[in-house]
């Protein structure tokens, strides 16, 4: 993965971090609302991370 | 809770993690290079388990436990944010880390001042440093102080507890240096996780299961669920707490420095990435542990004590109480080892180095150790004193590290910068931020650091469009790393 693509991807979901709780979701007490959404938008960035740190070299 | 077990359980903790420091004394640490960066050979493991232990102190599970208790999942999602913005590693990483390398860096600020050409920032950078993270470490020595005064029920001092963590804490970084503060910290990291985490799901075990956990939220306190939620949370305190933290991976030099020390980018990959799952992990054993607090002890006045309430409640057997306690001290005095390495370093490298001329590394090195347990005795004394002003240096620690940010990204992305304005854009904003913080103002609802990161962008933009960058080095510095990065990946 390039470091533009992931940079904007990234960018793109913590903004969305920020946004969807306070409008989308800001109704739904329950565990599958907010609680479940952070969750899953860090693992996602979890797996971006490794994705773009694959190719990095054993070089000392 | 029994004042002979607290004692075992921290004489456990004590002896196996001193036994592990004098363990770490391997080589000759004769150079500052060996000694404050475990001469850039750090292995991928324990750079993971160190930057978790320093990364994550006693905050965790007495700071955001008490969020979870005030606000609900908000805290959740400002814990992960945050952790989402440890991304940055992977952006900064190898540039810092090629750049460490081909100058030899020893600290953050050294960097910036190399880069910007210019000895005033790297001592205002090392200064402005010491002044938020000298009353952070003190809040962390406090943190211990009142957990033992509190599950002993007073039979334990304050001061006592202070004491002991001091003086862990300095023999922790004293002894060998990094490699010390590396070795602890793995192990202190693992009493931080294992514990807390089954201690809360033996919690969770007794409220009914995750399952039943969760219908106990949702019938009786659904708000506790959702943001604003009750309120706390509101959008704008949401972003005021979240943003700075979020660039806390590059803005706080014990966390920073680390860059300047794996062996290879493939170790900083396995730091990176180990930690982004220590990291969810420990995030997630802080918030169930607050919603526990909640379940079990509705009604706190001070969030704060929710901690210390339930680890002294009948709901947890002592042992398992006494655990997570150590697991607490652990992740508070790992964090205070590194804050005093890292600004050691920055005095001796940056300020003393700069201000006497013709220092050699032997001396820097010199004056480097003889300030460690200088800091700590500066950090022991204002915990002691329990002024007020700490506390609020402490909480603006993260709004005021955050004015550096600019700089750091300006020193890698954009030749144009000047050494004026990395000036201009780290003093007034750091003032204007401790201001706020005195005055507990926020003007517009928007919380210090966000005026903080504002107004340094703004001055470190206007500065450098009318003052002269130091074009050479701008480019020698960026286009070497561009050339290197395709290389070394």
């Amino acid at each position: 993965m390039k470091e533009k693509s992931s940079a904007i991807m990234i960018g793109i979901i913590v903004l969305a971090a920020f946004i969807i709780p306070f409008t989308l979701l800001k109704g739904v007490e329950k565990w599958y609302g907010s609680f479940l959404f952070w969750l899953i938008l860090t693992l996602i960035v979890i797996v971006c991370n490794t994705m773009l740190t694959k190719d990095w070299s054993n070089e000392e | 809770m029994n004042v002979s077990l607290i004692w075992w359980g921290l004489g456990i903790y004590i002896a196996v993690s001193v036994f592990i420091a004098f363990l770490s004394r391997t080589g000759k640490q004769t150079n500052m290079g060996a000694y404050f960066l475990g001469d850039r050979k750090m292995g991928g493991f324990v750079s993971a388990l160190s930057y978790s232990a320093t990364t994550y102190s006693a905050f965790m599970l007495v700071g955001l436990a008490g969020l979870t208790y005030r606000g609900g999942v908000g805290a959740l999602g400002f814990e992960l944010i945050y952790l989402m913005g440890v991304s940055l590693i992977a952006f900064f990483g190898p540039r810092f880390w090629i750049v460490g390398k081909k100058y030899g860096y020893i600290t953050p600020s050294e960097m910036i001042g190399d880069r910007y050409q210019s000895k005033a920032v790297a001592i205002a950078i090392a200064i402005s440093n010491c002044l938020f993270l000298i009353p952070y470490s003190a809040v962390q020595l406090a943190g211990v102080g009142y957990l033992l005064q509190g599950v002993s029920n007073q039979q334990i001092s304050f001061s006592t507890g202070v004491i002991i963590a001091v003086i862990l804490a300095i023999v922790f970084a004293y002894i060998a240096g990094m490699r010390s503060v590396a070795w602890t910290d793995s192990l202190q990291s693992l009493f931080m996780i294992i514990g807390s985490t089954l201690v809360v799901l033996f919690l969770i075990h007794e409220l009914g299961g995750f399952t039943g956990f969760f219908q106990q939220l949702e019938t009786s306190h659904p708000e506790m669920l959702a943001v604003p939620g009750n309120g706390y949370f509101s959008f704008l305190t949401f972003i005021g707490l979240t943003i700075p933290w979020f660039f806390f991976s590059i803005s706080n030099p014990q966390v920073s420095q680390r860059l300047f020390m794996p062996a290879s980018l493939k170790s900083m990959r396995h730091m990176l990435l180990g930690f982004m799952i220590f990291g969810l992990i420990y995030t997630f054993v802080s918030i169930f542990w607050g919603y526990s607090a909640f379940l079990l002890e509705p009604g706190l006045d001070n969030p704060d004590l929710a901690t210390p309430v339930v680890l002294s409640s009948s709901a947890i057997p002592p042992v398992l109480a006494v655990i997570v306690m150590v697991g607490i001290i652990a992740a508070a005095v790992s964090t205070i080892d590194s804050i005093l390495l890292t600004l050691s370093s920055m005095f001796a490298k940056d300020v003393y180095g700069n201000i006497r001329k013709n220092t050699t590394d032997r001396v820097q090195l010199k004056i480097g150790k003889f300030i460690i347990p200088v800091i700590a005795l500066l950090a022991y004394l204002f915990a002691e004193l329990q002024l007020d002003l700490i506390a609020v240096l402490s909480v603006a620690s993260s709004a005021g590290l955050i004015v550096v940010v600019p700089a750091i990204i300006g020193a890698f992305f954009w030749k144009r910068g000047t050494a004026a304005a990395v000036l201009a854009s780290t003093i007034i904003p750091g003032a204007l931020v401790l201001i706020l913080e005195l005055l507990q103002a926020k003007p517009f609802g928007l919380a210090s650091g966000l005026w903080g990161l504002i107004l340094s962008i703004l001055l470190f933009i206007f500065v450098s469009l009318f003052t002269n960058a130091p074009t050479q080095k701008a480019n020698e510095f960026i286009d070497y790393i561009k050339k290197n990065l395709q290389n070394k990946k």
